[in-house]
């Protein structure tokens, strides 16, 4: 306990001595932050517009006249790419035109008969499991027809996919930056200490009493420049959603506080832990460098 | 702890024999001084003995610790048993000489009130209580060297190498601080004091452990520092 009360003030001393310095990496490891939330913010977003278009995409099946569609029905109830399968009777499908047509509809029933053939909706979990589930639905010779929106699901899938590519990519980049940055920031508190340090050893203090304050240090400029890049990201956001409801309402952006608020934790999580990684690795190469007997 | 060297050599890379199939053996509580010419390998024994060296060939085994088995992770608890007053002092320039010595105790985790009380009372037994606020810079050489004594003694180690404590100093000084040791010693540490300081090992008669070119030329239980009839 005595132990983290002495490596807590080590801690602000260090970040005293070296203020300058720590206020830049405090700043490159917040705008490298802030770049990173950003993509993944905007990933999140394509994906989830993505999710709200492809949650109102629906493949209808026709049957051939006459047939029943029970059997593909229950087959497709089976499939784990279905999230839904509703059978439309002959009679439920007259009743929607009539509701679509109004009056018009008359001219359907003058036949006397409905004309109208049983037919499917099937809602998908994801776009990319259209395009296999419409191959295996046409093979059916009882199906007469399958209609979907191929094209435009084609072209979501491969935006929802090349995003996530980029903000994956873009999300390697800045983890490896910032390490690196909080990396080195830490090796020169550690050789601006460096005579200190190898007399603590050689009296008699542990690799973790020489190491906590280092690390403290460096779980500090991740965490904090994480806060930062997460008060920037708010910030950013909030005018964003304002814009975007005003301007382009068409666009259906993000404002689920719980989403945000767990990605913006994520992102302060991984802050935190790379500058303690950062620190850890640093110090730990040092310390144990000296102690290694001549 | 009994400290036993056997058969103990040290080569620096390339062809440096610094000391060469030494046999010592120091028992618990003695004081015992190291002497010879410079580069006889004082320092090189004393780093042997605090595990900063390990030795080209043979054993030095301390309490029943053989120094070459010696983890990584049990090193720090074994210097703690070892107090040291470095050759240079290694003293911290930016800290002051009461944190200069709380920090040893920092180290080992003691609460503050203790590492102050503790601090404090070795501080007044070398005689700086009214220095304690300073930083080395701003001491004399030989209120530095007792500094780097208070520092050692801190933690009340079973041993206490000196090397050169009184390198440097006036006579008065150097008699105090030759006192100094000899009251550590009388609390039952084992000391182990290299030096070249002739009028102290002959006024303060010792065992005395000469080495030469890094053998070990004599070990006598009360010995001068010059052989009779050398001079
Ligand atoms: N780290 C080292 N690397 C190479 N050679 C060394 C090293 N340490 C000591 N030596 C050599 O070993 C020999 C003994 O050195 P040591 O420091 O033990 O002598 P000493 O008796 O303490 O001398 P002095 O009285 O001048 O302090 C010297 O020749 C020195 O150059
Ligand atoms: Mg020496």
């Amino acid at each position: 306990m005595a132990s983290f009360r002495y490596a807590l003030r080590d801690t602000f001393r260090l970040l005293g001595r070296h203020w300058g310095l720590s206020i830049l990496t405090l700043i490159t490891a917040a705008s490298v932050l802030y770049i990173l939330g950003f993509t993944a913010l905007f990933a999140l977003n394509v994906r989830h517009m993505v999710s709200r278009i492809e949650g109102g995409l629906v493949v209808q099946v026709y049957m051939k006249k006459g047939e029943r569609a029970d059997e593909i029905h229950a087959r497709l109830e089976a499939n784990p790419m279905v999230s839904a399968v509703r059978v439309i009777s002959p009679e439920e499908a007259l009743e929607r035109l009539r509701a679509k047509l109004g009056n018009q509809a008359k001219a359907v029933t003058l036949l006397g008969k409905n004309p109208l053939p049983w037919s499917l909706e099937i809602q998908v979990h994801k776009v990319e499991h259209i395009t296999p589930l419409v191959r295996d639905l046409v093979v059916f010779p009882s199906v007469e027809e399958v209609l979907y929106s191929g094209k435009l699901v084609e072209r979501l899938s491969t935006i929802s996919r090349a995003s996530s590519a980029i903000s994956a990519g873009i999300l390697i980049l800045a983890v490896v930056i910032s390490a690196l940055v909080i990396f080195n920031t830490i090796r020169i508190a550690i050789y601006s200490r460096k005579e200190e340090i190898e007399v603590m050893l050689l009296i008699g203090a542990t690799k973790t009493y020489i190491s906590l304050p280092f690390v403290f240090q460096g779980m500090f400029l991740g965490a904090g420049g994480a806060l930062l890049a997460v008060g920037g990201l708010w910030a950013t956001y909030a005018a964003a959603v304002n814009a975007v409801r005003s301007a382009l309402a068409f666009i259906d952006i993000i404002v689920n506080h719980r989403i945000l608020v767990q990605f913006f934790f994520l992102l302060f999580a991984t802050g935190a832990t790379m500058g303690w990684m950062c620190s850890w690795l640093a110090v730990s190469r040092f310390t144990s460098r000296a102690l290694r007997p001549k | 702890m009994d400290i036993r060297l056997a058969g103990v050599t040290k080569i620096f890379e390339p062809d440096i024999v610094a000391l060469e199939d030494v046999y010592l053996s120091i028992d618990k509580g003695e004081f015992v001084y190291l002497v010879g010419t410079t580069g006889s390998g004082k320092t090189t024994l004393l780093r042997l003995i605090s595990r900063e060296y390990l030795p080209s060939r043979g054993q030095i085994t301390v309490g029943d610790v053989n120094l070459r088995k010696i983890s990584r992770g049990q090193l720090p608890f074994y210097r703690r048993d070892v107090g040291v007053v470095f050759q240079d002092y290694k003293l911290l320039p930016n800290l002051t000489v009461f944190e200069n010595v709380a920090f040893v105790l920092e180290a080992m985790g003691i609460p503050p009130r203790i590492v102050k009380n503790r601090s404090n009372e070795v501080i007044d037994q070398v005689g700086l209580w009214r220095r304690r606020f300073l930083k080395p810079p701003q001491l004399s050489g030989g209120e530095q060297q007792r500094v780097a004594i208070a520092r050692a003694m801190a933690n009340s180690p079973s041993i206490f190498l000196a090397d050169e404590p009184t390198g440097n100093l006036d006579l008065r000084t150097s008699e105090e601080i030759m006192r100094l040791l000899l009251s550590i010693n009388a609390a039952g540490t084992t000391v182990i004091v290299a030096t070249h300081d002739q009028y102290l090992v002959d006024a303060y008669r010792q065992r005395l452990v000469e080495l030469h070119n890094g053998r070990l030329k004599r070990d006598e239980r009360r010995g001068r520092y010059f052989i009779d009839g050398e001079l």
